[in-house]
């Protein structure tokens, strides 16, 4: 397949790419991994007169943690993040979420900025990052403006980004003591699927064997947009965890889905299946406050 | 508009004048004329193309040739050396890991990316590393051989 013409253009600061940006509006497209828009230009999906690779901005690559908050670099690939020390202790939710997507060879590509804007509705990372209530960092040559991710994907394929804007760093505030989040994928084969179902599950204790003080329970592809589940959060919050609670909050999150029938899976299955997949990321969570 | 770039592929030092839209795998193919690099979807699914860009394995169809600007690419025809093929290459003729052999140049720098990085990997882990890589005639388990062949002969 071979893709259209267009002007490469590749900065080499983001004050420059903010400017190319600003200059080119909507006739450019930001290249970052590749992986979803090289494809999308090769099916002829899309064909933008200009494509703005970040691939010298090293300085969006880094994984930086301070005061309690970490940042990462839009540029930052999965594989990294499913390696990074900082994620794995701090964030295991997310580290799932990394290793989970596309396969080694993806991963080594594609890009956590890339897996936001691209917001596909079954997209691995969001649901980790939007459970740990992660921030997006945007960045355009007049400035810059942090909003929570839960308002950044705004539809299929859609974000909050407007024209000149340049998704820059996800930052996450370390969770407060006692809490545990979980994800889980499923999908018919292990490697380069698109999730079925996903959900990520975030949960806070009072105290060791106390009563759940916040949850966040966010579910992929069971709607336009990674959804919350508003009902399932609501019945969790103080209460002592057990078995049974979980188990209504499956019930809840299941409700508060909307999954539609296609190819891969009917709604009918989803819906079940989020209810499984809840249950059982609210116990890795609940685990994950046990080892502390 | 032609941009020059600069790379190294299998250790030999390339100029070119490429156009943007020129992806790695047809830079490799068709200019280059590597064509053990092989194509196979052409967007991101199969891993026929894959090649190993600065030690980490890639889809070369899903890099533009002007990204590659500066790198370091090994292709399966940089395994051979002065003595002979790579000891990769010749576990997966021994254990009988090749049938078509359309994915074996993919499958093998997978797992040449696997054992630079982790010369002792489990089962799980060799399968995990060539999850990108999909075969059609042997089912795996003869790759697997041959990938656990080489890690167990390595000091």
């Amino acid at each position: 397949m071979l893709l259209p013409k267009f002007d490469y253009h590749e900065p080499s600061t983001l004050e420059e790419a903010c400017e190319v940006m600003a200059e080119l509006g909507d006739r450019a497209k930001l290249l970052a991994g590749g992986t979803d828009l090289i494809v999308n230009m090769k099916k002829k999906i899309i064909a933008p007169e200009h494509v703005v690779s970040l691939g010298r901005l090293d300085v969006l690559r880094e994984i930086g943690s301070s005061n309690g908050t970490i940042r990462i670099g839009a540029l930052t690939t999965a594989a990294e993040i499913a390696e990074s020390g900082v994620v794995t202790e701090g964030f295991a939710a997310l580290g799932q979420g990394a290793s989970n997507l596309g396969s080694p060879l993806i991963r080594n590509l594609a890009t956590v900025g890339g897996n936001l804007a691209s917001a596909r509705p079954a997209a691995d990372l969001p649901p980790p990052l939007m459970a740990y209530g992660a921030r997006v960092i945007i960045r355009k040559k007049e400035g810059e403006r942090s909003i929570p991710l839960d308002d950044f994907i705004t539809g299929p394929g859609v974000t909050n980004l407007g024209p000149g804007e340049i998704l820059a760093e996800i930052e996450i505030d370390r969770p407060p003591a006692y809490s545990g989040a979980g994800y889980l994928k499923l999908g018919a084969r292990k490697a380069l699927e698109i999730s079925l179902v996903n959900v990520a599950s975030f949960i806070t204790l009072d105290a060791p064997g106390g009563v759940i003080t916040s949850a966040r329970i966010i579910m992929g592809a069971v709607g336009p947009i990674p959804l919350r589940a508003p009902s399932a959060e609501k019945i969790l919050i103080g209460e002592k965890p057990s078995d049974h609670l979980f188990e209504k909050a499956g019930q809840e999150a299941a409700g508060d889905s909307r999954p539609i029938d296609d190819f891969r899976g009917s709604a009918e299955y989803r819906r079940d299946m989020v209810e499984v997949l809840t249950r059982r990321t609210l116990a890795a969570a609940l685990a994950e406050v046990g080892r502390q | 508009m032609k941009q020059l770039i600069t790379l190294t592929v299998n250790n030999q030092e390339y100029e070119l004048a490429v156009e943007p839209n020129l992806t790695l795998l047809d830079l490799l193919r068709y200019r280059l004329e590597l064509t053990g690099t092989k194509k196979g979807c052409d967007e991101g699914d199969c891993g026929a193309c894959t090649v190993i860009m600065n030690g980490k394995p890639v889809s070369s169809c899903l890099i533009l040739a002007v990204q590659a600007n500066g790198k370091e690419i090994l292709t399966i025809e940089g395994m051979e050396t002065e003595e002979g093929i790579h000891p990769i290459q010749k576990a997966f003729i021994d254990k009988g890991a090749i049938q078509c052999g359309y994915c074996t140049p993919g499958m093998i720098l997978s797992a040449k990316a696997l054992l630079d990085r982790n010369p002792h990997p489990s089962e799980e882990e060799i399968r995990t590393a060539i999850s990108g890589n999909l075969c059609r005639c042997t089912g795996y388990q003869k790759i697997v051989e041959a990938i656990e062949d080489v890690s167990e002969k390595s000091s």
